[in-house]
This record gives structure tokens, sequence and C-alpha cells, in this order.
């Protein structure tokens, strides 16, 4: 009893509580740090920037002179780029994910589809790039530049992570639902398509949003398929050179005079105003028709 | 003919399909059992009948049309004006059929404007006969299909084949990426390596590409890649995880065992935004505040000619951009430490600081090291802040002020230069690829091999 009284004992005592304390405060100076490495991001941009927010540079087109500049033109090419992603990445992601998680039987190539899948998302994004350099452009001569190879290049970036978000909201579904529909003699397609789709859909479009959101910040890729373009018009379709949005913050960061810096910081505000949207969209999705089974 | 026009052509006919099949099978009905499918699978049927034999049509015929426009140009009498020369000749027909397809295009030949009304005349005729082809592939199919609608005909099975061969045919589109991927890749570097031997790129340490060089035995010794790797290595898994490590470890530590539920729930998506923020503002910002505060530092200490771009800017950004990566991997492989290792320790009297350190991190170690070991294969993997940061000048120094070069760095800049696209010089960004593709995959199977083995243990 008395040994754990000592002076010595209250002492060890003092200095493991003060051992603890610290600790404790590094790990909150780990995140306090982080997030204020965030907070002078976004104050540096908007700083910078949101004095060049004005109607003229939202609807304006690439100019070298920093005053008439706008990014309309590379907000376009955004567009156009985002929707050919979309069509085919939405697409083949969701019916992969369906074949996958329902149909697939258990053989050597449907583990190799997996295999691809696990790794293609975590491949290199500018590794799409030479991708999309070499079959789209070279071998299959699409026109370089262009929104349709942009595009296509982003889907095949996009289309694992909407097939892994996939396959989880599916999985996700119970069984107890399949097995209703096919005990009142629904086939198995019938199943997936009327019950377990539909149920899952909420689940598959926060994946899909958040791959889009990825897919609309990416520069990398799209430098290597020559998306790096001077357009002083917009673009007018998908085979038409043109920029995008986070392409146009790079040409323009390379610019010497200084009212760039201002457009810069504009385009990124109005960047990340259009990612922040959709993640909390995302976000809006997951909350309102999440189900707990 | 229009692409657009003929595919919403078929697309309408093969509605008008569906209706007409569902009308006929409707007509059937006699009563309950009387209908091996329901109508609506009989019109489904139908349609996939009108659809798929003329799309299939019109794809083929687009793929061997242009060998028939060819010889067709040739055959006609204005050809005999061409050139004798095959690669001029080719070359005007190639320019006629580009006015051809664009009034606005101007043709710089003289012989082109010749033979323009020809090539217009003969496109529109192939494309009529492709648009002819297709519709008579659409009504001989739909007819075919109308035919099968009888009451015992299983319309349903045959539509849900066709289902099933679609949603294989959709996965299938993941392998072939891969393989896309690696044979492209292997492709390039193959050719890059029958000029510039293997040693020279992969062991050299001098890098100056020039693609504008001679191509000659001697161009392998500007093209040794060391510097880049060496390069990538310090910003990406040395730099960057300076940062990334101690940080992302202890928001993990802190957001699962300290924070109180409500702090929780908005650090936790505020530290994620993190992960979010696209490369290019990082870049942007590394380069307009985080690199001049870096070379101000660096001349603050006595480093003589610190420049703007160092490797320690984009190290230093990079590392924030992972911290959110390695703090959710963290996160996982804490929690799935079982309770009760927690709580025995906790028994014991130990502190929860010491029981963080002493058991819990030392039993998640293996899912910690497979998180950092991803967070590696994302930094190396990383373009956009080396490429606005980190600087050109490939050097081989432990020095984190030097402008330093990466692989991914050097990709882009190969790429993106004028250079013809078949000099070694600007192959070698495939070689560059490769090498990055290589490692990237070795280190996330190891990861993940790690962390599966690791959950098996506790599970």
């Amino acid at each position: 009893m008395s040994s754990w009284h000592t002076p010595e004992a209250a002492a060890r005592l003092k200095k493991r509580y003060a051992s603890e304390r610290r600790f404790k405060a590094f790990g909150f100076a780990a995140i306090a740090i982080s997030l204020s490495f965030l907070a002078f991001l976004l104050f540096t941009m908007v700083k910078n920037g949101v004095s060049g927010l004005d109607w003229n540079f939202l609807i304006g087109a690439d100019s070298t002179n920093p005053d008439d500049a706008g990014i309309w033109g590379a907000f376009k090419g955004s567009l156009l780029t985002m929707a050919v992603t979309l069509a085919i990445s939405f697409p083949l992601g969701v019916l992969s994910a369906i074949y996958l998680e329902e149909f697939a039987p258990r053989k050597k190539w449907v583990d190799w589809v997996e295999v691809s899948i696990n790794n293609l998302a975590a491949v290199p994004s500018i590794i799409f790039g030479l991708l999309g350099l070499a079959i789209f452009i070279q071998v299959m001569g699409l026109p370089r530049s262009s929104a349709l190879v942009g595009g296509l290049t982003l889907a095949l970036m996009t289309m694992p992570v909407i097939v892994i978000s996939g396959r989880n909201a599916i999985n996700a579904v119970p069984p107890s639902i399949r097995d209703a529909a096919l005990a009142v003699g629904a086939s198995r397609v019938q199943t997936v398509f009327h019950h377990v789709l539909p149920l899952a859909l909420p689940g598959i479009l926060t994946g899909t949003i958040i791959g889009m959101a990825r897919a609309l910040g990416e520069t990398a890729p799209l430098l290597i398929i020559g998306m790096r373009v001077f357009a002083a018009s917009p673009p007018e379709g998908v085979t038409d050179a043109s920029s995008v949005l986070p392409m146009q913050i790079f040409l323009w960061s390379d610019e010497i005079d200084q009212g760039f810096i201002q457009n810069t910081s504009a385009a990124i505000i109005v960047l990340l105003a259009f990612l922040l949207a959709m993640n909390g969209l995302a976000i809006y999705l997951r909350n309102k028709f999440e189900t707990r089974w | 003919m229009n692409s657009t026009i003929v595919l919403l052509v078929l697309l309408a006919l093969a509605a008008a399909a569906w209706f007409a099949a569902r009308a006929k099978a409707r007509g059937m009905f006699t009563g309950r059992g009387s209908l091996a499918a329901l109508p609506s699978y009989h019109g489904w049927h139908m349609a996939l009948w009108v659809l798929i034999p003329a799309l299939v049509g019109w794809t083929l015929w687009n793929a061997i049309s242009p060998g028939f426009l060819y010889s067709a140009i040739l055959a006609d009498p204005s050809a005999s004006l061409l050139p004798a020369m095959d690669m001029e000749r080719d070359a005007v027909i190639a320019e006629a059929m580009a006015v051809a397809a664009n009034d606005g295009f101007g043709a710089f030949r003289p012989e082109t404007s010749a033979i323009v009304p020809v090539v217009q005349s003969l496109t529109a005729k192939f494309a009529w006969i492709g648009a002819a082809l297709s519709a008579i592939l659409a009504f001989a199919g739909g007819a075919y299909g109308y035919t099968r609608i009888t009451a015992s005909f299983p319309a349903r099975t045959r539509v849900e084949r066709g289902v099933l061969a679609l949603l294989m045919a959709a996965s299938f589109v993941a392998i072939l990426t891969t393989v896309g991927i690696v044979g492209s890749l292997i492709f390039e570097t193959g050719v890059f390596f029958s000029q510039v031997s293997p040693i020279d790129f992969l062991f050299g340490t001098n890098w100056a590409p020039d693609p504008f060089a001679a191509v000659t035995p001697e161009l392998g010794e500007k093209l040794g890649a060391v510097p880049l790797f060496w390069g990538t290595l310090f910003i990406g898994a040395i730099l960057a995880m300076i940062i990334a490590i101690p940080f992302g470890l202890m928001s993990a530590i802190y957001l699962t065992q300290y924070a109180s539920a409500g702090f929780r729930r908005w650090a936790k998506p505020a530290l994620e935004i993190l992960a979010g923020v696209p490369t290019v503002v990082y870049g942007y910002f590394a380069a307009l505040t985080v690199a001049p505060m870096v070379r101000d530092f660096a001349t603050s200490i006595g480093i003589e000619n610190a420049t703007t771009e160092s490797a320690l800017a984009a190290g230093l950004v990079m590392g924030v951009m992972i911290i959110p990566f390695v703090s959710s991997m963290a996160d996982d492989s804490i929690a799935a430490v079982p309770q009760s290792m927690r709580d025995g320790s906790l028994a014991m009297g130990a502190t929860k600081s010491e029981t963080i350190k002493r058991v819990m991190i030392p039993a998640a170690l293996p899912g910690i090291v497979a998180g950092i070991m991803l967070a590696v294969s994302r930094a190396i993997g990383e373009t956009m802040i080396v490429y606005m940061a980190a600087g050109a000048a490939a050097n081989l120094s432990a020095n984190p002020f030097a402008s330093m070069t990466t692989v991914t760095y050097q990709i882009a800049r190969l790429l993106t230069g004028d250079g013809d696209f078949d000099h070694p010089a600007t192959l070698s960004a495939f070689a560059l690829g490769l090498v990055l593709f290589v490692v990237t995959l070795a280190l996330n199977i190891v990861a993940l091999r790690v962390v599966k083995r690791y959950r098996e243990a506790y599970e």
C-alpha cells in the first residue's frame, strides 16, 4: 500500500501524465496544422482571385490580355469532356459492377477482370495519358487535343471508381430482396434490373459523382494528349481542339504577366466551387437515400 | 449522310419494331398462360433484331469503305491528272478528302481542286450505300424477328441472353484497358530500346534529352534516367513522406482515440477536402506561395543561389496532399485492432498514449506500412505539383533546396514538346512510363497483400 505513495512514484506518475498530455497535444496539432494549410491555400486563392470574378470573366474566352481573358472556353471544354466521360464510364461501370456482383461465374478470366479493375484504380493518372496518346491518337487516329479523346481517356480512369463503388452498393442490397423477387417467379435479370439496381442506385450515383469530380480536376493525362491549347473561341463540338478548366489554370500559371495571377486564382475558385458542389451533392445523396438494412 | 442521322433513324425503327411486336404478341393473348413471354419481351426481342444487325453492318461498312473509296477515286477519269508518285498522290487525295469534308478548308495543292467534286460525290455515294445497307439489314432482321413472334416463343430468355452478353462485354473493357496500357507501353518502349541500350537508360546518370539531335548510337549517353529516379524517390518517397507520415498518423490517432464525436464529425470531412483539391491547384499554390517561402528560408540559413524551383517546395506540398490518404489508411488499421487488446492494456494501468504507442501501433503496423506504401505509389505518380514547382534540371543531389526533376515531369515535358514522335528522346517517355507503371503496380500489389494477410490475422 505504502509503496504507491512514495515521492518517486508520484513523480513518475506526473511524468506519465505529462507525456499523455503531450501526445494528445501533438495529435491535435497535426490536425490543426493540416487544416490551417488548407485554410491558408483557400485564403490565398480568394485574396488573389476574388476581385477578378466578374461576369466578363465567366463568359469570356481565353486571351493573351489578362483583362479580356475569361474561362468560358475552358469551361465549355470541361463540360464536353465530362459529357463524354460520363456517357462512356457510367454505363460501362454500372454494367460491369452488375456482372461481377450478380452473374460472374468463378472463372479465371473473371479473376483477371477483378485484378485489372483494382489495379487500374491505383495506376497514376499520367499513365492513362500515355494510353490515350498511343491508342486513341496514334492507332485510332482520333483528333488530338479534342474533348472526345480527353473524355475517353478520363472515362477509362473513372470506370474503375464507378465499378468499385457500384459493387459495394449492389453488395449492400440484402439477399432477402433477391430471394423475394425470385420466389414470385422473376428471372435473375428481372430481379437485378427491377429490384436490386434501383435500390443500389443512390450508392452508385454517389460513387459516380465522386469519380467525375476527380476527373474534372485532372490535368496530367490531358496534358499528354495535347489539350494544352490556346483556344480564343470556345470549342463547338467534341472533336474541336479544346482546353479544360484545370488546364486553363495550368496555362495561366505559366504566364509572366502579373494580371494572370488574378485570373489563375479566380479560375481556381470556380473549379473548387464546382468540386465542392459535386461532393456536397454526393454527400447529400448518400445521406438522403442511404438505407440501413 | 451523317452518322447521327443514321443512328437516330435506326433507333426510331427499333422503337417502331418494339410497338409492332408487342401489339402482335398482345393479339395472341387468349388467357392466362397462353404466352410463353410477356408481350413487351417480344417487343425487345424484335427491337434487338432490328438494331444489332444494322449496327454491325454499318460499323463494318465504315471500316472497309475507305479502301473502296480510295480505289473508286483512282478509277475515276479525272484521277489520270494526279501525280504518278504514290506518296504525292496519297497526299493530294488526303487533302481533297479534307476539303470535301469541310468547305472552309483551303487547298494548298493545285491538283486538289480538280478532284474535290469527284471525291465529294463519291463520298456521298458511299455514305448512301452504307445507309442503305444498314436499312436493308434492319428490315431483314426485323422481318425475321417478327416471324418469331408465336405464343410459345421464349422471347424473355433470348433477350436476357443478350443482356448477359452485354454485361460480360462491359466487364471485359477493364481487361482491354489493362492490356492496352501494358501493350502500348511495352511496344513503344521496345521501339525505344531498339535505338538506345537499356543499360544506358537504366543506369546512366546524364539526362539531357534533345528531341532534335541526330539519331546515333551515342544518343543513349544523354538518356540516363538515374537522376530522374532519384528525384522521384527523393521528392515522393522521402520529402513528402517526412510530412505525410507523422501528420497523417497523428491525425488518425487523435481522431480515433481522443477527439469527441462532434469534433470528428466536421474535422474528418475537412481533412478529406485536402485530398479532393485538384493537383493543379496544389501545384499553383506551391509555385506561387510555398516555393518563394522555401527560397527565402534557404537564403536566410545561408544557402547561396537558392532557386524558386526546389525539391523541398514540391515535396512539402505533396506531403500535405497525401496526409488524408495516410490518415484514412491508418484509421482503418487502428480500428481493426481488437478492442480486447486495448482494454487489456488500459486495465493494466497504462495510460491512453502508452496503450497507443506500445500496443495499438505495433499491432496495426502491417496495415500502416501498407498504407504508407500506397501513399508512396500515389506520390511518385503525381505530376502537376512537380511540374509546376520542382523544376526541369536533372540533379543528382541530396540537397532539398536544389531544383530536381522527376519521371512524371519528364514524361509530360517530352510528350508536350515539339519533337518528332518517333525520336528516341520522345519515345523515352514511354520507357519512363513503363518503369513508373511497374513500380506503382508492385507497391500496390505488395501493399494489398499485406493488408489482406493482416486483416485475416485479426478476424
